[in-house]
């Protein structure tokens, strides 16, 4: 029987395991898998099962599907092919790996662990959030003088300066580090000061836009972005 | 001990260099940069570099601000909104880099320096006259605060019975019990029709400062602004100090 694991932040959330020739994936609670966060689909995507392929198939999914870092629209599944799909990473296997689940009954199961309920409950902070202060925010993770952030001007300053709009913790930071600008309703931050020393899920940038969820370190803060819709 | 101020160098390296060798000469321990380092001229890269080199405190100017993409150029007279354009497109991510260490004011012994005024430094105010200089005498708590900014070599004396006065003088010794706010004026575009470059020695021994008037290779700027196709007025107003 094929095995799908669901990972956050590389944390093994469920394995499910499914007899049905279709599995669906979405947010609301009538699909198979629900992945119930904001930057999931109702119906976000669907894997079909028939003469032992299974085939990943994207329903025009607002924030896309994505096989191996590829997005994909239509994709036949390969033994331990990474899926991602919002904040989500979902291992395929042909078969189930280890006995050990006890998640492979009938048709399929969700486990709500409490991992996901901690998701679930942090996603609807971020949206009460988003909705109180009247835009983006910046969620301060580690290193920061404040929980959240509003990004409500054009252009949001990041560094070690006393005038900066959010202050920064770190060794050979500049004054300036960084900025976060709105071009066309779009959010992008640039690294201003010295090279290497703001990134965005890890990978120092000298300029890149910013999705929803993604997480900013200048130097040793590090924020995570929460868009406004 | 001397120490040189210098402000509103606005990407004029002709002026620059002639005041850092009159700086020299004169034998000033020390040089602090008050703000506005590009805009308007065709050097930016190289101004940045030599401010760097030589300044100990060095402030950030609206032109450098807006220059790094921190402000829009919304306020922005039209001309100097067209060689910000040019400016952006001109300046290296390295020189960019350097920027990004500027502060937007500092302190000093007993004298508070900043680009525009002690007022929300990032709103950018100008001091033009006594009304004007009113309300930036409560907002620093220093005996002298110098700024830069408008390009107008002037200083304003608030007396111990709070009366304030406008001067336009080469010289200026501190009395004991006044408070001054002090326009250094412009290196590299000087608006006081006296189209020498401008800057001031501080004497923090004897509390006194002056004016120093420096003359430079004008005909040397002009053909290079020309040659950038920066806005005519720009580079006309440089041979008058207007």
């Amino acid at each position: 029987m094929p095995e799908i694991i669901i990972k956050y932040e590389d944390k093994i959330i469920e394995r499910v395991v499914s007899e049905k020739k279709r599995i669906s994936i979405g947010r609301t609670p009538d699909n198979d898998i629900v992945l119930d966060n904001r930057g999931v689909s109702r119906k976000h995507a669907q894997i079909e099962f028939n003469d032992n392929a299974a085939v990943i198939i994207d329903n025009e999914s607002l924030n896309g599907t994505f096989v191996n870092n590829r997005k994909v629209g239509e994709e036949i599944l390969r033994d331990g092919d990474e899926i991602t799909i919002g904040k989500y990473n979902l291992t395929y296997n042909s078969q189930v790996q280890r006995d050990e689940s006890g998640a492979h009954l009938d048709g399929t199961m969700v486990l709500k662990t409490k991992k996901q309920k901690e998701l679930i409950k942090r996603d609807q902070y971020e949206k009460e959030l988003v909705q109180q202060m009247g835009g983006s925010v910046l969620l301060g993770e580690e290193n920061t003088d404040f929980s959240e952030y509003q990004i409500d001007q054009n252009v949001t300053t990041i560094g070690k300066a006393k005038f900066v709009h959010v202050h920064v913790k770190g060794f050979m930071l500049s004054g300036i580090q960084a900025k976060i600008v709105k071009e066309h309703d779009q959010y992008s931050i640039v690294n201003l000061g010295r090279k290497g020393k703001t990134k965005v899920n890890g990978e120092p940038i000298s300029r890149q836009s910013l999705k929803n969820g993604d997480l900013i370190q200048v130097g040793k803060s590090v924020f995570t972005f929460v868009e406004g819709r | 001990m001397k120490i040189a101020l210098i402000s509103d160098v606005h990407g004029n390296l002709e002026a620059l260099e002639m005041v850092l060798r009159d700086i020299e000469k004169q034998g000033a321990e020390k040089v602090h940069f008050l703000g506005d380092v590009v805009g308007y001229g065709c050097n930016p890269n190289e101004c940045v570099r030599l401010i760097d080199k030589h300044c100990e405190i060095k402030l950030l100017g609206n032109h450098d601000y807006a220059a790094m993409g921190l402000e829009s150029t919304e306020n922005f007279n039209q001309l100097a909104r067209a060689s910000m354009e040019w400016t952006q497109t001109t300046l290296k991510q390295k020189a960019i880099r350097v920027l990004a260490d500027f502060e937007m004011d500092a302190v000093f012994l007993d004298y508070y320096l900043v680009h525009s005024s002690p007022t929300e430094p990032d709103k950018w105010r100008y001091i033009l006259n006594i009304d004007q200089s009113r309300v930036h005498f409560e907002n620093f708590s220093q005996a002298v605060c110098f700024v830069g900014h408008s390009h107008s070599p002037t200083y304003f004396e608030k007396d111990s019975t709070g009366q304030i006065t406008q001067h336009c003088k080469p010289e200026l010794a501190f009395n004991d019990g006044s408070r001054y706010i002090v326009n250094i004026g412009s290196v590299g575009q000087p608006r006081d029709n006296d189209p020498r470059a401008c800057y001031v020695i501080v004497d923090t021994d004897n509390k006194k400062m002056n004016y120093r008037r420096i003359e430079y290779d004008i005909l040397k700027t002009q053909e290079k602004m020309r040659k950038a196709k920066l806005p005519d007025f720009l580079i006309e107003r440089l041979a008058v100090g207007a």
